[in-house]
């Protein structure tokens, strides 16, 4: 019975895993950008939703549009009027570029929202049901569903709109899109954003689960970052398999051998895969 | 070429000469101050053997700085041994792991390479949080010396050794076979480097240098815990300090650290936050207007913005 609640704590995990990972990879796929402002990313979306619950009552789950929005938008700008400027030089210098705006952003928020522990405790937040001697909160189902339906959602808009087209179009080949006509500047800046909401989308849900602090988002750049490779770069399917994949690592590494390394889980795991199968889970090849 | 590879040299003696001699006039203040910019100018240093010389972009050296600061604190405290011992042992320790390290995790490249290092800081930091010799999370507290001059010295002999190694990389076979690799490691193993080896000890000498910098910052500040020592910022601080001066050069870090640590000091004294935010926003403008670095804008005296906005109109979108 211990088995299958460590199976379902891992997966519930898992998803929101996904979803942030899923923004990473397509930042990364489309314009070679790690960014490394991912997790400060998904701290304003935790802060977003932490606000409109503190000031206004805003239920997160409610809330959760108007912070995808505002992530959008903050996402658009960003790589519009600052990354765009330098997006085509080396990848050391647009690593170090977003480095650079993390670390901005947590400073700004520790400056204007101060360091405390902050947490979004909706009246719901501790209640739960049993099915067959597996405890499930509330919470972490909805928060799972949500992940899936943005998932979906996403990948939909990739496949099938004519935005979506012209993004894969963009990441295919520069010049080429350019050609063709697709203003390639506004793309990006679309891309960026969309990525962002996504981070955004994974913070607000969060928040519901653990802590918010402005540093808070260290560690999710690095478990996005390993969830996206562990996947497969570029490929979105691989992003949410790494998710699950690594939420169940967590799972069970911390029910049977013990809480106290989990950063050491998904850094052995990320190197593992890089050794084995450098493309992925779900990679393709080249 | 005898002239400018001779002019560097004196005017380093010079700088040291002085240097050796400032405490006598300098209040306990400005002492600790330099202090600290000999460590992150000696960090930066380091950093740039790996990063800037051999282009492995590494964001986690400060897991180097942290197993020297460990090493020399918990010989010093748990087996007491003398700090003259504990200290190159610190050094070596560090020096030892990155050479191990870097063996698997060298053959990664670019992004692959940098949160490779990301992660084995924070791993480092987390082992060291859970290990009962490092005394986990409360720290660790060192015998506290009376007077900072011998930190002084070893601060500045370290930075030292650290710019005269990076001198001697800068013109000897061992560093033009590192920026070989920098530029093509292709190229570079057709042409006979053997890269892995290169690699690993530029890696290790790095390392090296960071162990030592963080031993003698453990037994100066008297007191290290897991999240003091392993602080990402640490590895931000060498990576912008020798970005800013120059990657691969043997001064830019040097310029680098002094200028940014002296910047940082007066805006700490306000708010430290505030001194990371100013680090932030300098990452954003040198990736903007100076990727090369200070010293290269120095040295092609290149001060109108049109020049400097040159790097934006390449590589826009």
């Amino acid at each position: 019975m211990l088995f299958l609640q460590v199976l379902i704590n891992g997966l519930l995990l898992g998803g929101l895993y996904g979803l942030m990972a899923l923004g990473m990879s397509l930042i990364w796929g489309v314009m070679n950008i790690v960014n490394i402002a991912h997790g400060a990313l998904i701290m304003l979306g935790a802060y977003a939703t932490f606000w409109m619950f503190t000031l206004w009552g805003w239920d997160p789950f409610v809330s959760l549009p108007a912070t995808i929005a505002l992530l959008f938008v903050y996402g658009y700008c960003l790589q519009r009027f600052l990354l765009n400027l330098v997006v085509r030089a080396q990848l050391f210098l647009t690593l170090l570029i977003t480095f650079g705006v993390e670390v901005v952003m947590v400073n700004l928020v520790r400056i204007f929202w101060s360091s405390d522990l902050r947490q979004v405790t909706p009246g719901y937040a501790g209640a739960n049901f049993s099915v067959g001697g597996v405890t499930v909160p509330y919470v972490r189902l909805w928060v799972f569903m949500t992940t899936v339906v943005l998932s979906i959602l996403f990948l939909l808009l990739l496949e099938k709109t004519r935005l979506g087209r012209a993004i894969r179009a963009t990441s295919e080949e520069l010049r080429a899109a350019r050609l063709t006509g697709i203003p390639v500047a506004h793309i990006y800046a679309v891309t960026f954003g969309l990525g962002a909401a996504l981070a955004g989308a994974a913070g607000g849900m969060w928040g519901m689960l653990f802590p918010i602090t402005p540093i808070m988002g260290g560690g999710l750049t690095l478990k996005s970052f390993v969830v996206a490779v562990l996947g497969g770069l570029g490929t979105m399917m691989g992003a949410i398999v790494g998710g699950l994949v690594l939420g169940l690592a967590e799972s069970f590494t911390s029910t049977y051998i013990g809480p106290t390394y989990p950063n050491a889980i998904s850094f052995g795991l990320l190197v593992l895969i890089l050794i084995v199968k450098p493309t992925g889970l779900v990679g393709r090849r080249g | 070429m005898k002239g400018s590879r001779g002019k560097p040299l004196v005017i380093g003696a010079a700088v040291v000469l002085a240097l050796a001699l400032a405490p006598a006039g300098l209040s306990p203040f400005l002492v600790q101050f330099l202090i600290n910019l000999f460590m992150l100018a000696a960090l930066a240093e380091s950093w740039n053997i790996i990063g800037g010389f051999t282009g492995y972009a590494s964001f986690g050296n400060v897991a180097f700085f942290g197993i020297g600061a460990y090493t020399t604190g918990v010989l010093l405290t748990a087996a007491e041994w003398p700090f003259a011992l504990a200290l190159p042992a610190g050094g070596l320790l560090a020096m030892a792991f990155a050479g191990l390290i870097g063996m698997p995790i060298l053959r990664l490249k670019g992004h692959y390479f940098a949160i490779a290092t990301l992660g084995v800081a924070e791993t480092m930091r987390e082992i060291v949080y859970n290990l009962k010799i490092t005394g986990g999370g409360t720290g660790l507290t060192m015998p506290i010396t009376r007077s900072a001059l011998p930190f002084f010295y070893l601060m500045l002999g370290i930075l030292i050794a650290a710019t005269l190694v990076n001198w001697w990389i800068s013109a000897s076979r061992f560093g033009y076979g590192l920026i070989a690799i920098r530029e093509d490691e292709d190229a570079a193993a057709a042409m006979g480097i053997n890269a892995a080896l290169y690699k690993t000890a530029a890696f290790a000498l790095s390392g090296l240098f960071a162990g030592l910098t963080g031993g003698v910052f453990a037994y100066w500040i008297t007191f290290i815990d897991p999240e003091g020592v392993f602080r990402v910022i640490v590895t931000i601080q060498m990576i912008i300090m020798a970005v800013f001066g120059g990657m691969g050069t043997v001064v830019g870090p040097l310029l680098g650290a002094l200028v940014l640590a002296t910047v940082s000091e007066v805006l700490s004294t306000q708010l430290v936050s505030l001194a990371e935010l100013f680090n932030g926003f300098i990452v954003i403008l040198v990736v903007l207007f100076m990727p090369k670095g200070l010293a290269e804008v120095i040295r092609k005296r290149e001060f109108s913005l049109r020049k400097l906005a040159r790097n934006l109109r390449e590589y826009r979108v």
